[in-house]
């Protein structure tokens, strides 16, 4: 029988013989990624092991990204506490605050190549399944055990595939196809599984467009999402990461799934999708929702922070004001993201359109800071998830979207199809 | 770790994601019983003054989605919560429960058979459920690894004692 493509990753990282779905198998992990976990949860269990060294220093990579620069005083504590352990280990990769949000600078640093099996300490570390890697979140006593050992156990998923075909219309975006997707699979439509893409959609998609997909995996409860590699993903590689050899993994013509879903966005015409609260898999037509009235549009995360995601923002309300009974929040997903919006403009005009931009972090996002919700406010928001209260306030209500749906909607002051705006 | 467990149930409905069971603004505080007192202060404001130790989590489909944060599991734990029996459970956080030693078992339609302050007892060995009217349900047994697991008290005792 045939492999899936989490079959194979999985199978090439450990020493166990039955690697199909459903076996539980110890695997050697390639990369290990870290934010402020490490210094509020991760190093106390390390102190209670005993353990003095990490696995490897070479393999970890620690972000200070979801509230930096640091909110409060806890966040300040937690954010020296990584600093001194960067420091006293030699781990090699360290992004203190003013890099960005952690998904998107591994990215960026060229530290997830083809093949690889890469584990995050944040549930949206599916977002690497992109790069034609294994990738999937653990909470602190998993980070803390791969930090001691370099291992860890996984079950592995069966596999969901996904194939998408044709071509999407004008400002309709990758945002708005996994909406759509996680519409048709509900809160645990994909629980403990793969969901592996295919279609000439997925390898169309530019490397951002790839990411926000397998990012929002997750929200059907995915293990991982994996994508074969495309030659958006092989240019970054050459581009971020030359020196580093690789190899492209495909799944076998007769691998085993437990299901497959067919879509063509041309036939059926996607539109610009948007999920109620309180859950980002109650995703309906924007033409639903259109005319809501609301308090704060937030661009931003590392689902749609990217420069692309800017760049579509910043067309729609170039030269125009934003409603002036909404805020519109712009939240770079990295300092390297920010520069280049700089360089090409957009900042500037998002700014001459009423925006606030903000340095690059979680923030808003995880209801940290630079964007909380007061009572009864009422958000979109081109972040993942719009659970009760994720971004402030108990009552407050977050509307996901695309970039350019959140966009419209500021110049609006209600939900608006980007499709309509000049 | 107890086998068999005795308490009184709090009910919850489907998705209860882990926003609902503890705030992302809560997540800096470095003491975990000062975290506590904010669990599911959304859905159930009333919750964390008024769990006592050994009452029992009962919750619907997909308990624990969202976050990898294991300060959710933490913080029943820490209040005393003896058990969660839930429908389904989200990934990271089934896997979490155990990693702190927390045991959570899985029963089909537990909503549908009990209402919040009900007694229960629970066997967690076989994956039974004892309803104060004598009805037992069945869930399924835990996997010997995630037995263990729960016997050393979660998996940093286990890492120890496997070195």
């Amino acid at each position: 029988m045939g492999k899936t493509l989490a079959e194979k990753i999985l199978a090439a990282h450990t020493k166990d013989t039955n690697t199909d779905a459903g076996a539980i198998i110890e695997a050697n992990i390639d990369f290990l990624m870290v934010h402020e976990v490490l210094g509020s949860r991760v190093i106390p269990i390390l102190d209670e092991m005993g353990i003095e060294k990490v696995w490897d220093p070479n393999r970890i990579l620690v972000v200070n990204d979801h509230w930096a620069p640091a909110s409060d005083i806890q966040s300040a504590q937690i954010h020296s506490r990584n600093r001194e352990f960067v420091k006293q280990q030699g781990i090699k990769y360290f992004c203190d605050v003013n890099c960005g949000v952690s998904h998107q600078v591994l990215a960026e640093m060229g530290l997830v190549h083809p093949g690889e099996l890469v584990i995050g300490c944040d549930s949206h570390s599916t977002t690497y399944g992109a790069f034609n890697a294994f990738s999937t979140g653990l909470a602190a006593t998993d980070t803390a055990l791969i930090i001691a050992t370099g291992k860890c156990w996984f079950r592995v998923p069966e596999s969901l595939k996904i194939i998408v075909q044709g071509e999407f219309s004008e400002r309709v975006m990758s945002k708005d196809l996994i909406l759509r997707i996680l519409s048709q699979l509900g809160p645990d439509g994909a629980n403990y599984q793969s969901m592996e893409f295919h279609g000439n959609t997925i390898n169309n998609l530019s490397v951002g467009a790839r990411m926000t997909v397998c990012n929002m995996t997750v929200e059907a409860g995915a293990k991982c999402g994996l994508m074969t590699l495309n030659n958006s993903v092989k240019e970054w590689m050459i581009q971020r990461s030359p020196d580093t050899k690789w190899a492209e993994v495909q799944p076998d013509s007769d691998a085993e799934y437990i299901d497959e879903i067919t879509l063509d966005i041309s036939e059926e015409k996607l539109e610009p999708m948007v999920a109620r609260p309180h859950l980002p898999t109650n995703g309906v037509s924007v033409r639903e929702v259109e005319g809501i009235e609301i308090d704060q549009a937030f661009i931003g995360s590392c689902t749609n922070g990217r420069l692309e995601d800017i760049k579509i923002a910043t067309e729609i309300v170039r030269g125009k004001k934003i409603h002036p009974s909404t805020r519109l929040i712009v939240t770079p997903a990295s300092q390297e993201t920010y520069l280049n919006a700089l360089r090409a403009g957009y900042i500037e005009d998002l700014m001459k359109a009423g925006a606030v931009v903000t340095n690059s972090t979680c923030g808003a996002c995880v209801g940290g800071h630079l964007g909380v919700l007061g009572p009864d406010e009422i958000c979109i928001s081109s972040t993942n998830r719009n659970f009760r209260g994720r971004m402030g306030d108990n009552t407050s209500e977050i509307y996901l979207a695309s970039p350019a749906t959140v966009a419209a909607s500021a110049l609006y002051g209600r939900i608006t199809d980007p499709r309509g705006v000049d | 770790m107890e086998n068999l467990l005795r308490g009184k149930c709090w009910v919850f409905g489907d998705n209860m994601d882990t926003d609902q069971i503890i705030q992302g603004q809560y997540l800096t505080l470095l003491n975990y019983s000062e975290m506590a007192k904010h669990a599911f202060e959304g859905p159930r404001p009333e919750f964390a003054s008024q769990v006592k130790q050994g009452d029992i989590v009962i919750a619907g489909r997909n308990f624990g989605s969202g976050s990898s944060r294991e300060e959710a599991p933490m913080i029943l734990k820490e209040l005393g919560v003896s058990c969660v029996i839930a429908e389904s459970f989200a990934r990271i956080f089934y896997r979490n429960g155990f990693n702190i030693g927390l045991p959570l078992l899985v029963i089909s339609d537990i909503t549908s058979k009990l209402k919040d302050g009900d007694e229960i007892q629970v066997n967690l060995r076989d994956g039974l459920v004892t309803l104060s009217k004598g009805e037992i349900l069945e869930g399924n047994k835990l996997p010997a690894l995630m037995m263990d697991i729960l016997s050393a008290g979660g998996a940093i005792n286990w890492y120890k004692a496997n070195l």
